[in-house]
C-alpha cells in the first residue's frame, strides 16, 4: 500500500462511515485490496468476505431491511454476476443497495482477459436502467455519499465505480 | 414429511421469530400455514439468496429471532452461503434446509445427484456446531423446543426432510403481495418490534 493508496482508501472508508454504512460486504479485486484491508481493521465497520457476489446482495439488502447501512464491494467481472440478484430483489421490492466495484476493461487496465468489462459493464448498467457513478481522481470520493444518498432517496440501487488511476495511484 | 404439513408444525413452535422464505415452495407452504402478513418477508424474487437475506437482517437486529427457509434447490445453487454464514456464526438466525429432492417450483424437476446430498454432513463439514436434522412430523414435534433453546451460541442449521408438492399443493396460493407492499409491512413491523428507522431515512 503507498501513501496514496492508503489516502484513497481511508477517504472511501469516512465516506462510507459518514454514510452511516455499518456493514461492508465484499469480494475481491485486486485494485481494492488497500479498499478491503483499510474497511477490515476500522472499527466503525462489519466486513464480511462473502463467497461470491450474489451473496453481498442478499446481506446488504437485509441489513437495510434491519436499517442498517451497508455498501457491497467487488470486481466489475463480479458485477456482471449479480443481475438477477439486483434485478430481482432491489428492483422488485425497491430496496435500496449501494455498490462500489471496479471499472475494469477501460483505459488503463493492464490486463486483456478483462475486455468483456470493457466492451459490456456499462451498456449491461444502461440496459438495467441501474445508475453509475464513476469516481476517477481523490478530489471527487465526495461522490460515494452523494451516491449512497440517492440510493435511499430513490430506493434503488446504484453503483459507483473507481478506476485503476484512482485505486492503484495512477501507476 | 408432508410439506405443508411440516409447515403447519413449526408454525405451532413459533412465538416471536420473524420469517423469511425463499423463491419455491416454501413462501406458499409458509402462507398456508400462517397467512402471516407482517412478520414474514416472502422472499420469492430471490433463488438461494434468502438466508444471506435473514443474515443481513439478522446482523442488524440482533434482538431479533430470524427464521428462514430454503429448498435444496436453492442450496444447490450457493452452498457457499454456509461459509458465509459459519463465518457470521449469529445467534439469532436459523437456517432451515428444506429438502424436497426436487426444484419443487418448476414442476419438481430433477435435481442434482437428489439421492445421495447429505445437507446435514456438509454443513458440519463448514464447521456449522448447532445442526439439526427431521425426516418425521412427530420427531419435529418433540424435539422442535430444543433448537429453540435460548441463547444457543451460533447459527442454527435445520435439515427438513419433505416429499414434494403434489400436483394440489402445487396449486397453493402464493403470497399475495406486491414487492413494495411487502417491504412496508414487514419493515414497519420490524419497526415497531425494535424502534429503529427503516424508512425514515434523511439526508
Amino acid at each position: 500500500m503507498t501513501e496514496k493508496t492508503a489516502t484513497v482508501a481511508a477517504r472511501i472508508a469516512d465516506e462510507l462511515a459518514s454514510c452511516g454504512v455499518k456493514l461492508v460486504a465484499s469480494l475481491p479485486d485486486n485494485w481494492l485490496m488497500d479498499v478491503i484491508k483499510t474497511i477490515e481493521h476500522d472499527v466503525r465497520f462489519t466486513h464480511v468476505p462473502v463467497n461470491r457476489e450474489e451473496s453481498a446482495i442478499g446481506l446488504c439488502s437485509g441489513a437495510y431491511m434491519g436499517a442498517m447501512g451497508s455498501a457491497a464491494l467487488m470486481g466489475a467481472s463480479g458485477f456482471m454476476t449479480v443481475i438477477y440478484a439486483l434485478t430481482k430483489i432491489n428492483y422488485t421490492y425497491e430496496i435500496p443497495l449501494f455498490l462500489m466495484a471496479t471499472l475494469r476493461g477501460a483505459v488503463g487496465d493492464h490486463h486483456k482477459h478483462h475486455i468483456s468489462n470493457g466492451l459490456y459493464l456499462r451498456p449491461v448498467l444502461d440496459a438495467i436502467s441501474m445508475p453509475y457513478q464513476i469516481i476517477e481522481k481523490p478530489d471527487d470520493l465526495g461522490l460515494i455519499s452523494r451516491c449512497y444518498h440517492h440510493t435511499r432517496t430513490f430506493s434503488r440501487p446504484m453503483v459507483v465505480l473507481f478506476t485503476r488511476d484512482l485505486l492503484r495511484g495512477g501507476h | 414429511m408432508n410439506y405443508v404439513e411440516c409447515f403447519r408444525a413449526i408454525a405451532r413452535h413459533r412465538t416471536d421469530e420473524i420469517v423469511i422464505t425463499s423463491a419455491g415452495n416454501s413462501g406458499q407452504a409458509w402462507w398456508a400455514a400462517t397467512r402471516d402478513s407482517v412478520a414474514s418477508f416472502y422472499l420469492d424474487a430471490s433463488m438461494s439468496l434468502s438466508t444471506m437475506f435473514a443474515s443481513g437482517l439478522a446482523l442488524a437486529q440482533p434482538d431479533l429471532k430470524i427464521w428462514a427457509f430454503m429448498g435444496d434447490g436453492a442450496f444447490a445453487m450457493n452452498p457457499g452461503m454456509l461459509m458465509v454464514e459459519r463465518q457470521m456464526n449469529l445467534p439469532n438466525l436459523t437456517h432451515f434446509l428444506v429438502s424436497n429432492r426436487v426444484y419443487g417450483a418448476t414442476s419438481n424437476a430433477g435435481l442434482p445427484n437428489a439421492a445421495h446430498n447429505d445437507y446435514a454432513a456438509i454443513a458440519r463439514a463448514f464447521g456449522l456446531e448447532r445442526v439439526f436434522a427431521f425426516r418425521d412430523l412427530a420427531t419435529l414435534e418433540r424435539d422442535f423446543p430444543a433448537l429453540k433453546t435460548a441463547n444457543a451460541p451460533g447459527h442454527t442449521f435445520v435439515v427438513l426432510e419433505v416429499e414434494p408438492f403434489s400436483d394440489a399443493e402445487q396449486k397453493l396460493e402464493q403470497p399475495p403481495f406486491d414487492g413494495p407492499e411487502l417491504k412496508f409491512r414487514f419493515g414497519r413491523h420490524v419497526e415497531s418490534l425494535t424502534g429503529c428507522d427503516i424508512f425514515g431515512y434523511r439526508i
